[in-house]
């Protein structure tokens, strides 16, 4: 029986030993190239396993589901965490923070996402939130001796506590309510009894959690100041993975209490001014940021507020919708990010202006951040179009159009911050000479490029595995 | 008195009001710190509540994991606020404002 | 094939550019110029295999040259997401694609001259050459919207990188406004995907020839058309939006002059051609069957902005001393023919729109070019700084009375053809026929400051020491009229880029036929499906 249940929850397994592994040899070995490495080998054998169906149903007594859900949802956290090293290893050797540990927390990060994904109890919920969420205030703080690390880790960590708080009283509240923390029985405990008050302060309590995670307005203070003052790696993780995590753990939750908030007006209209506020702010407030790190934080809220959108609409398109963002979305946050971290190892550049001229000296790296940026607007032929799209013909499907159109107006007015990164890259002389004369361009940043491209012009594979997905979680 | 789950529920609230207004009026990142272990602990006592009026494990098994959660937060977050307080002889979140915002 | 490959030969064009190495500019000029010119050889094997007789509009099977393919299909919990590779063409796009091949391979050659970053210079204008193209070709909506899209991010490049002194503010403004939109277009394309079932699969569809038919609307879904549907009219608005800034439609013609002023010859040689006609293009083949009744009831409001644009646009160019931003308003006024025209919901007057299109595609892409050269040799555009140009520069003196008496519209040129129609259209119904009167002030309003151009700037004596005054826009090479001597006129690579548009521009000036006979079916059907639609209201 245990046997049967490791093996059904293989890729938890295998991450939570191969971790065991690292942690081993990065104490025996202390080499970080070998454990890099090692890590990227681990990356590679979970996202080679995703790519393969497999059993599905609960292990180890319905505490972890496994599912094409959280498969999809694993394969968008392997993929970027294997990014995320990939465009650290530079970086880090740079600021003389080269430590095979980053790698280890990195992969540990990934594994508490994977549970996030996989829970089906509360418990593992709130543990893998917590592996994730505790591995990232070390991400954020790993530079020691930098002042702006240590405040942002120092931020990062006292809310992200505060909002650990608030998600595990509203896990307590819901459990008094119901009786219950498996969650499809608090869904059949929902079915046949109606909720009580104190099940929607419970509910209540657990989003603010969730609306912190995913730095939705108005609990999304801290973002700027975290992702700005954080390495620029530790940061393209914080701000993809560890949101599509949230995403997906809320979704989990909203798929087995749907029986309330579907048609509940009070649920949806609370939850549409939440998108609403988190589009509209996210977007006002990176229109006037120069600080390039602080711009893609607000933007970073702002996409939040479009996969809110997905959740809004309630559907399983909806839900599959928000599930192909987040893989979008990673994939070109990351690539953002990582050129940003790409340009910081040669000199401290922050702002847009500093970028004046990257296309004279480094086109191909100019015309990989463009994409980025025209993907992020939501442009086709690029991914990001795809994903935006889905949002929003779900809202429209739910009868949400309203939603949908204040969605694609912020997203007409976030071209106006991307696009002026791309002024200064190709249309502005520079600043210097050869100011950006060492920057080698990481072969995986054309990778990622090239996926995003792909998933705007032949999306039908990804749409289909989340589609599928999506399938599954409602049939269970 | 007979002591009901309420009586449990209204201290443990009471408890959490109390760790959420430290976190927000507080500047001492230390006691900050505090204040959040004590929402934690607010929530444990409701879940010790709730499991012993529901008759049922899972209540009181969380509080176990919560403890631990709580163990390695400390640990992690103590280990920031010192590299901190090394860089910069301060633990008062107001005079930490390099980042703007 | 042939639409694949019309459409794509700029595409594969691109990626060989891509390969070549920077410093051999004229391999790489040489690769655009060959996909150009095949593209025109293909357009002329489209328009001689096109059966005219075939109306298309919204009978899938009476298009021509069609490809279909799966494109993506998803299902996702009992819905499903399908968009195809559906192209074809019909006598709404016909004359639409070939002017599209010449325009883009005139356009090659204009950026012959071109120096600055060759290779990706090329690799942009070859990409917005495959989108413009695809554009005409797509019959799926989803496809239409990312080739519509596209078009966007190399010109944006274009202008931004290539073009002059105010470069980036002239991109931005460019892109913005058509983003606004195309995001409208993209909620109008969302709801009528979820109310439009195709006929022959019985599953939602992006076609728009399903969508032309209102047979394929699901009773009691958003956009059905049923009395009253205020949906209706707001998913027409959003499309007609999305339209009009492209054509461009005053007050959403701002961006115009900018980019026009900005852009390299080249680009506003495609800009102007091509790039404004998918406005009306996509009125004509979009907009209007797809929600007739709603353009029935807005018919006059859509004829007066058109009417408007013709005359403030007109007023505009009197007011400009910049001969390019003369030239840009006098494209806003031209274009409002278009409007004037369509809005006749004849098939009269959409025929002249049509007309207009075509031979503003061919006229403007003249002027600018032949701009483009004065500014090449004196490097300024203001009118008032030249003077007896016709005495040292003839043949461009000729080629700009040809370019600009087929603009005023004079008789025996495309212009007089096309405004004739669109007026005579507009006269024959009732509630059009005062504006169209109001619209012949445009034709005057044109003669009158193309005439005063030509005055200033060919006629009387040569002001040599004039352009000594002007800052130079290329900072160190300042304007030299003293080089003029001997070599002003026009060479042999401009005369060659110059003479097919004006032998285009007289032959159909003189013999309109066999453009009539390309578009006449398919805009019969237009106009029959927009007075059933009249027909239904009225009941």
């Amino acid at each position: 029986m245990a046997l049967h249940d490791l093996l059904l929850a293989l890729p938890i397994t295998f991450a939570t030993l191969w971790t065991i592994l690292l942690i081993v040899v990065e104490a025996t070995a202390k080499r970080a190239q070998l454990t890099f490495s090692l890590t990227s080998v681990g990356f590679l054998i979970l996202i080679t396993m995703m790519l393969f169906p497999s059993e599905q149903g609960y292990a180890f007594g319905e505490m972890l589901r496994l599912s094409p859900y959280s498969q999809f949802a694993n394969f968008v956290f392997a993929l970027s965490g294997l990014l995320v090293i990939t465009l650290s290893q530079s970086y880090l050797a740079k600021e003389n923070i080269h430590f095979g540990e980053y790698y280890i927390i990195v992969f540990i990060a990934t594994l508490g996402m994977m549970l996030m994904a996989s829970a089906a109890h509360m418990v593992v919920l709130f543990i893998g939130l917590e592996i994730m969420s505790i591995a990232l205030y070390v991400l954020a703080g790993i530079m020691r001796k930098d002042l702006r690390a240590n405040e942002a880790a120092m931020k990062y960590f006292l809310l992200g506590a505060f909002s650990s708080g608030f998600f595990l009283y509203g896990i307590s509240l819901i459990y008094g309510a119901t009786g219950e923390m498996t969650l499809f029985k608090i869904g059949i405990y929902l079915q046949e009894n109606s909720a009580t008050s104190l099940f929607w302060i419970g509910l209540s309590l657990m989003m603010v959690g969730f609306l912190f995670k995913i730095s939705a307005v108005p609990f999304h203070q801290w973002t700027p100041d975290v992702y700005e003052g954080s390495p620029t790696p530790s940061t393209a993780l914080m701000s993809t993975a560890s949101k599509a995590a949230a995403f997906t753990a809320l979704i989990t939750v909203v798929l087995n209490v749907s029986s309330q908030t579907e048609n509940n007006s009070n649920w949806i209209f609370a939850l549409s001014t939440i998108a609403v506020l988190t589009m509209v702010v996210g977007n006002i407030a990176a229109l006037s940021q120069d600080n390039l790190k602080r711009m893609l934080a607000f933007s970073s809220i702002a996409h939040a507020g479009y996969m809110l959108v997905g959740i809004v609409a309630g559907s399983d398109a909806g839900y599959s919708a928000v599930l192909y963002y987040a893989l979008v979305y990673s994939l070109m946050n990351i690539g953002a990010f990582g050129v940003i971290a790409l340009i910081e190892q040669q000199r401290e550049l922050t702002s847009a202006s500093d970028y004046a001229g990257l296309f004279k000296e480094k086109p191909l790296l100019a015309g990989v951040m463009a994409l980025f940026m025209l993907s992020l607007t939501g442009i086709p032929p690029f991914g990001g179009f795809i994903g935006k799209y889905k949002l929003f013909a779900a809202a429209v499907e739910s009868g949400l159009s309203w939603l949908a159109v204040v969605g694609v107006l912020a997203s007409a007015v976030s071209a106006y911050y991307y696009l002026r990164v791309v002024v200064f890259m190709f249309m502005r002389e520079p600043q210097a000479e050869n100011q950006f004369e060492g920057v080698v361009l990481n072969p995986t940043l054309v990778l990622i490029a090239l996926l995003v491209f792909l998933l705007g012009i032949f999306p039908t594979g990804m749409l289909r595995f989340a589609g599928e997905a999506m399938k599954f979680a409602f049939n269970m | 008195m007979h002591i009901e789950l309420n009586h449990y529920l209204w201290l443990s609230a009471f408890m959490f009001t109390v760790g959420v207004i430290g976190v927000l009026v507080r500047r001492n990142a230390i006691v900050i710190f505090m204040c959040v272990e004590l929402m934690l602990n607010a929530v444990n006592l409701s879940f010790v509540a709730f499991s012993h009026f529901l008759s049922d494990i899972q209540g009181q098994m969380m509080v176990f994991f919560v403890m631990t959660v709580a163990a390695a937060e400390a640990a992690v977050g103590l280990a920031i606020v010192i590299s901190l307080f090394r860089n910069r002889q301060t633990v008062n979140i107001d005079e930490i404002n390099l980042l703007k915002g | 094939m042939t639409l694949t490959l019309i459409t794509f030969l700029p595409l594969i064009a691109a990626l060989i550019t891509l390969l070549i190495p920077k410093e051999q500019k004229q391999t790489i000029r040489l690769v655009s110029l060959l996909a150009a010119v095949g593209q025109v050889i293909l357009a002329v094997v489209i328009w001689q295999n096109y059966n005219p007789s075939l109306a298309g509009v919204d009978d899938v099977s009476k298009f021509q040259f069609v490809e279909r393919a799966a494109w993506f299909s998803v299902e996702l919990g009992g819905y499903t997401v399908s968009a195809d590779y559906l192209m074809g063409i019909d006598g709404l796009s016909v004359t639409m694609v070939i002017l599209t091949a010449i325009v883009a391979l005139v356009g090659v050659g204009a950026s012959w001259t071109i120096e600055k970053s060759v290779k990706s210079y090329f690799v942009l204008y070859n990409l917005m050459s495959m989108s413009m193209m695809g554009c005409f070709l797509a019959l799926d909506f989803f496809l239409f919207y990312i080739f519509w899209e596209v078009t966007l991010i190399p010109m944006y490049f274009l202008i931004g990188i290539w073009g002059g002194k105010n470069r980036e503010y002239a991109a931005i403004k460019f892109f913005i406004y058509t983003l606004v939109g195309s995001v409208l277009m993209l909620l109008a394309i969302i709801a009528l995907y979820a109310s439009v079932i195709d006929p022959e699969t019985g599953r939602n569809t992006f076609s728009m020839v399903a969508m032309a038919n209102q047979q394929n609307f699901i009773s009691g879904s958003a956009l059905a058309p049923s009395e009253g549907n205020l949906l209706r009219a707001l998913a027409f608005f959003a499309l007609f939006l999305a339209f009009v800034i492209k054509v461009p439609m005053v007050p959403f013609h701002t961006w115009l002059p900018d980019a026009h002023v900005e852009a390299p010859t080249p680009i506003s040689v495609v800009l102007a051609g091509v790039l404004l006609k998918l406005g009306g293009y996509g009125l004509l083949r979009i907009n209007f069957p797809i929600f007739p009744e709603v353009f029935q009831q807005f018919a006059w409001w859509i004829a007066l902005f058109g009417v408007i644009s013709i005359v403030y646009g007109a007023f505009c160019a009197i007011a400009q001393t910049d001969f390019k931003k003369m030239v840009a308003y006098s494209s806003v006024s031209h274009m409002g023919f278009v409007l004037l025209g369509i809005a006749a919901v004849n098939s009269l007057g959409m025929s002249g729109a049509m007309l207009q299109m075509f031979s503003h595609g061919l006229l403007s892409p003249m002027m600018f070019l032949l701009v483009g050269v004065i500014y090449e040799r004196a490097h300024t555009r203001e009118m008032d700084k030249f003077g007896g140009l016709a005495k040292h520069m003839p043949v461009y003196a000729g080629f700009i009375m040809l370019a600009f008496m087929g603009n005023l519209g004079m008789p025996a040129l495309s212009g007089f053809v096309a405004e004739a129609f669109v007026f005579l259209g507009a006269f024959a119904v009732e509630q059009t026929r005062l504006l169209s009167v109001i619209g012949t002030l445009g034709i005057l309003l044109s003669a009158a400051y193309l005439l005063r151009a030509y005055k200033a700037m060919f006629t009387g004596e040569r002001k040599p020491n004039a352009a000594y005054e002007v800052e130079g826009h290329h900072g160190e090479e300042h304007a030299h009229f003293h080089d003029w001597k001997g070599k002003v006129d026009l060479d042999g690579r401009e005369i060659a880029l110059l003479a097919p548009l004006a032998a285009i521009v007289i032959i159909i000036g003189v013999y309109p036929a066999p453009v009539l006979d390309l578009i006449m079916p398919s805009l019969n059907r237009v106009a029959e499906i927009l007075s059933a639609a009249a027909n239904v209201a009225m009941k």
